[in-house]
């Protein structure tokens, strides 16, 4: 958290500036400090613990989805069908335990697995075919949204599906995926606990394996990765893998938390995750970006969408905001890349 | 032919694309510690001689030797496993990794192991940091991205990486050819140092100027076929660069350019 | 290079505080005073947050808010409107405005069950909860003071009550979302008041192509069809073009409003508009929640404030076609 000293060292010592310059996450970080304070400074409620455990709820959601996405686009890939997804799995949680009477656990893990094999089909059709990600995963987000909107209309005759309460398992299932966590008198989501450990673990993995080497190096050249031995397939398809496992989750906690799931859940989040990553310094070109970054940017979206309502304004301006933020980020990320891609004179 | 040292032979191989004969009867031999030249103009056959090599394809006639058994390639991957390391013209280097992180690509060192088995960074730049001085090259910072290196020094990563990879054989395409003089004398340096390591290096250009200093054998293409496969002494620089341009063909330019 | 650097921070600095600037000239407009306001105990400023399923740009909620807001500036009550399509960001905002101690809550509950675990904490923080325009069956059991709104039966019953009274002796009620229960209970209750046959037709509310289709096929085919009654103004101004070549001189008529509907009413072409007022569902329950905490009042007698079926006809289309243009109908 060396980041306010910045404009101090720049001039006495070059070097070090340029390497925290040169990292991905450092606009996410400024910006998430601005939003605090300024949001912070408008209402006191924003500040106080209920405040704080309120506006990390949308955070958490947002952010696993957004960490699983970051490493996506690290990867040089995108995933339009992240955000229907979570639907699809959240109605397959719903359906299967009330619909056909599963244990909510076999409804969870059976949703894990269909989530699996949508997200390893992305990923075979586009190493296969080598059609850019946008589009397959473009086809993948409408196939889905029919599936949603079709399949549960025909089991249940409606678009909102209801009544997990009381199912066998669902007590266990709700402790682990939609309950909170009382810290000093606040209620915590669980889903918090969940979004920070899966954003260091992906940090972990991203900057501490030969996987995450991988992950860079694939996103930023697969050719050269290819030709050094790197399985550029396989970790393509992991990271689809991945992403679709993070959906199952958010998918699984939603459901959970609504008792509940609506045939169009999830539509429109997919370009969230990927603002969310790119204000984190995910380059849209992949081969650069933080799982760190990418939280960061959903704490910067959880922090606005909850503090614009404690500072009392229309959540029109929500968008505004998210779009001023979203500049910013690009601007700071070009400059980042250019930073770094700049040859030195030999 | 045959000769007891080398550790690469290439005896008759062709390749046929279709109907344009690609490469047809060409043989040379890289021994270790020596480095042959690939020499040719456009269109020669070189790229073809390179793929090969590396596995990339299968030769459609003759056999290619390593250390004196019979090799057939399903891919690169085996080519590499075998011990024979290209180094292409784009280098397979990835410009917003880190030296360190591109070096150990793919041979990334790692410690523990089952679940936390991880990335040994230290490890890693260190193995960086010994195996670039060890060719001789001094990089200020190994965390640097790659993309603010010069285009020598990512030859020089690329050639050292390649060594440190376990290449007995390495290739080497072009490396040379987008740099200025200066660069290019520092590559051949690289080139040497390697060769000195006891790589059998297979060194393919077009400029009979940067092949002569280093080279210990020449093969000499053009339009698919062997122009000749000659050891250093029997050639002169001049003979080389003669045969490079096609011979007689030269003086006949030479005639037609001439001013009446 | 430092100038170079300067020159980026300097755009992000000022792209930021326009953003700002955007934003907070906007509390100046709507929200006078800090975010958390105690109240004064009687007649003094209250806080009432309004959260729905509408989303931002809606038409139909734009009118919700609009009245909400007016009865804030009539009956001296800081309102601050959210909405949201998906029930766990609504259940955020739920929770946002118990974090701000309000003094009244106004929630539609369109999916109860997601909405369930922040109401009831919003009960239990002793803040009056009133709930709109959907999930009045479970506003009691939640702990809401009451629910505003309309009961789709007793409107569907209203319609098919008006068709049989203008000699309507068969129907058809097209339905063009499947399986929302909602528009089922309208087709029942128009059934009951009709008295006479009412077939259901289902259509697609986003091919609105292929509903028309659909439509001037059954109207053709069937020349007893005395009415045609749809749930949705879109679907009825493709009624109407069904209609119209296809032979058949069926009545339109129509739940909720849209400046077609109310332009083919004035024409005659429809015949009448089945309005649930949704000025009504912002306006009313920020007076009920002024009246609860003035003088500890309660609407409904424990049933819910209906707010429709009003009716929109020829006779009063010119009226409300005006007053759409001011927002409230």
């Amino acid at each position: 958290m060396s980041a306010p000293a910045v404009p101090d060292e720049r001039v006495a010592a070059v070097s070090p500036v340029r390497r925290l310059l040169v990292r991905p996450e450092l606009g996410a970080l400024i910006g998430a400090v601005v939003v605090f304070v300024f949001f912070a400074l408008l209402s006191s409620t924003f500040r106080s613990a209920d405040g704080v455990a309120n506006w990390l709820d949308p955070a958490s959601t947002l952010g696993i989805m957004a960490v699983a996405v970051a490493l996506l686009m690290i990867g040089g890939e995108f995933d339009l069908s992240a955000g229907v997804l979570t639907g699809t799995t959240g109605l397959a949680v719903t359906i299967l335990a009330t619909r056909f009477g599963l244990n909510v656990w076999l409804a969870v893990l059976l949703s894990l697995v269909l989530a699996l094999a949508v997200g390893l089909a992305n990923g075979y059709v586009v190493t296969r075919t080598k059609l850019p990600s946008f589009i397959v995963t473009l086809g993948m987000f409408l196939v889905l949204q029919g599936l949603n909107l079709g399949v549960t209309k025909l089991l249940t005759g409606n678009v909102l599906v209801g009544g997990l309460v009381g199912r066998s398992g669902f007590d266990s299932a709700h402790l682990v995926f939609a309950s909170s966590v009382v810290l000093g008198g606040t209620y915590f989501k669980v889903s918090i606990v969940w979004w920070l450990v899966l954003t260091v673990l992906a940090t972990l993995v991203l900057l501490r394996t030969r996987f995450g080497n991988w992950v860079f190096a694939v996103g930023g050249d697969a050719n050269a990765a290819r030709k050094v031995g790197v399985p550029a397939t396989r970790t393509s398809m992991a990271l689809f893998a991945t992403t679709a496992t993070a959906a199952w989750l958010v998918g699984t906690i939603t459901a959970l938390r609504n008792t509940s799931a609506q045939a169009d859940a999830g539509v429109g989040d997919e370009l969230t995750f990927i603002v969310a990553a790119v204000i984190g310094g995910c380059l849209l070109t992949g081969g650069f970006g933080s799982a760190v970054g990418a939280s960061l940017g959903a704490l910067i979206f959880g922090m606005t969408s909850v503090g614009i309502v404690y500072a009392g304004w229309d959540a029109d301006w929500y968008k505004l905001f998210l779009g001023a933020m979203l500049l910013l980020a690009v601007f700071a990320n070009q400059f980042v890349r250019r930073y770094a891609e700049r040859r030195r004179r030999s | 032919m045959s000769d007891d040292t080398a550790l690469l032979e290439v005896r008759g191989v062709g390749k046929r694309f279709g109907p344009v004969i690609a490469l047809a009867d060409v043989s040379t031999t890289v021994a270790a510690g020596q480095v042959t030249c690939v020499l040719g103009d456009n269109g020669a056959g070189k790229s073809t001689v390179i793929s090969l090599l590396s596995g990339v394809h299968r030769p459609d006639e003759g056999e290619i030797r390593l250390a004196g058994v019979p090799v057939d390639f399903a891919g690169p991957r085996d080519a590499l496993a075998a011990g024979i390391a290209t180094v292409y013209q784009d280098l397979a280097l990835v410009p917003l990794m880190s030296v360190w992180r591109n070096f150990v690509l793919g041979a990334e060192p790692t410690r523990r192991f089952g679940p936390l088995r991880r990335l040994d960074v230290r490890a890693a730049r260190e193995t960086t940091r010994t195996e670039l001085a060890g060719m001789g090259i001094d990089l200020r910072d190994v965390d640097q991205p790659v993309g603010t290196l010069s285009g020598g020094e990512r030859q020089a990563v690329a050639i050292a990486r390649a060594v440190y990879l376990g290449a007995r054989v390495l290739i080497l395409d072009e490396p040379t050819s987008a740099l200025g003089v200066k660069q290019a004398g520092t590559v051949l340096r690289h080139i040497a140092a390697a060769r000195d390591r006891g790589i059998a290096v297979v060194f393919v250009t077009h400029n009979p100027h940067h092949a002569h200093p280093v080279g210990d054998r020449f093969l000499i293409l053009k339009r698919g076929r062997s122009l000749g496969d000659h050891a250093k002494g029997e050639l002169s620089r001049d003979d080389l660069t003669r045969l490079m341009a096609g011979g007689a063909e030269l003086d006949d330019l030479a005639a037609e350019l001439d001013r009446p | 290079m430092i100038r170079r650097r300067g020159r980026w921070w300097g755009a992000a600095a000022v792209l930021l505080v326009l953003a700002a600037a955007g934003c907070s000239n906007r509390v100046d407009i709507g929200a006078a005073g800090p975010a958390a306001t105690p109240a004064a105990k009687t007649g003094g400023r209250l806080t009432v947050a309004v959260v729905t399923h509408g989303a931002a740009g809606d038409p139909f909620w734009s009118i919700v808010k609009n009245g909400a807001v007016q009865a804030g500036k009539d009956l001296k009550v800081r309102v601050t409107y959210q909405g949201s399509g998906v029930p766990q960001t609504q259940a955020q905002f739920i929770d946002a405005a118990v974090n701000q101690h309000v003094d009244g809550l106004v929630v539609s509950m369109a999916n109860p069950d997601a909405l369930k675990a922040s109401v009831e904490r919003a009960v239990h923080a002793g803040i009056p909860v009133i709930t709109i325009n959907s999930g009045g069956d479970k506003s009691v059991q939640f702990g809401a003071i009451t629910h505003v709104g309309q009961d789709e039966t007793i409107a569907g019953r209203a319609a098919g009550k008006r068709l049989a009274d203008a000699g309507v002796k068969h129907a058809i009620c097209v339905v063009h979302e499947a399986g929302n229960i909602g528009l089922t209970q309208r087709c029942q209750g128009a059934a009951q008041g009709l008295g006479g046959r009412l077939d259901t037709v289902q259509v697609n509310v986003n091919n609105l192509a292929q509903a028309q289709a659909t439509l001037r096929a059954k109207l053709t085919a069937d020349h007893s069809i005395g009415a045609v009654l749809t749930l949705n103004p879109a679907i009825a101004t493709a009624a109407v073009a069904a209609e119209s070549g296809s032979g058949s001189s069926a009545k339109i008529a129509t739940f909720d409003l849209s400046g077609d509907v109310t332009t083919a009413i004035e024409q005659g072409r429809i015949q009448f508009a089945v309005d649930q007022q949704p000025y009504l569902q912002g306006y009313l329950p920020v007076q009920m929640l002024r009246l609860y905490h003035d003088n500890d009042n309660t609407v409904g007698g424990g049933q819910p404030v209906l707010t429709g079926p009003g009716f929109v006809t020829k006779a009063n289309a010119a009226k409300v076609a005006e007053l759409a243009k001011r927002g409230t109908r």
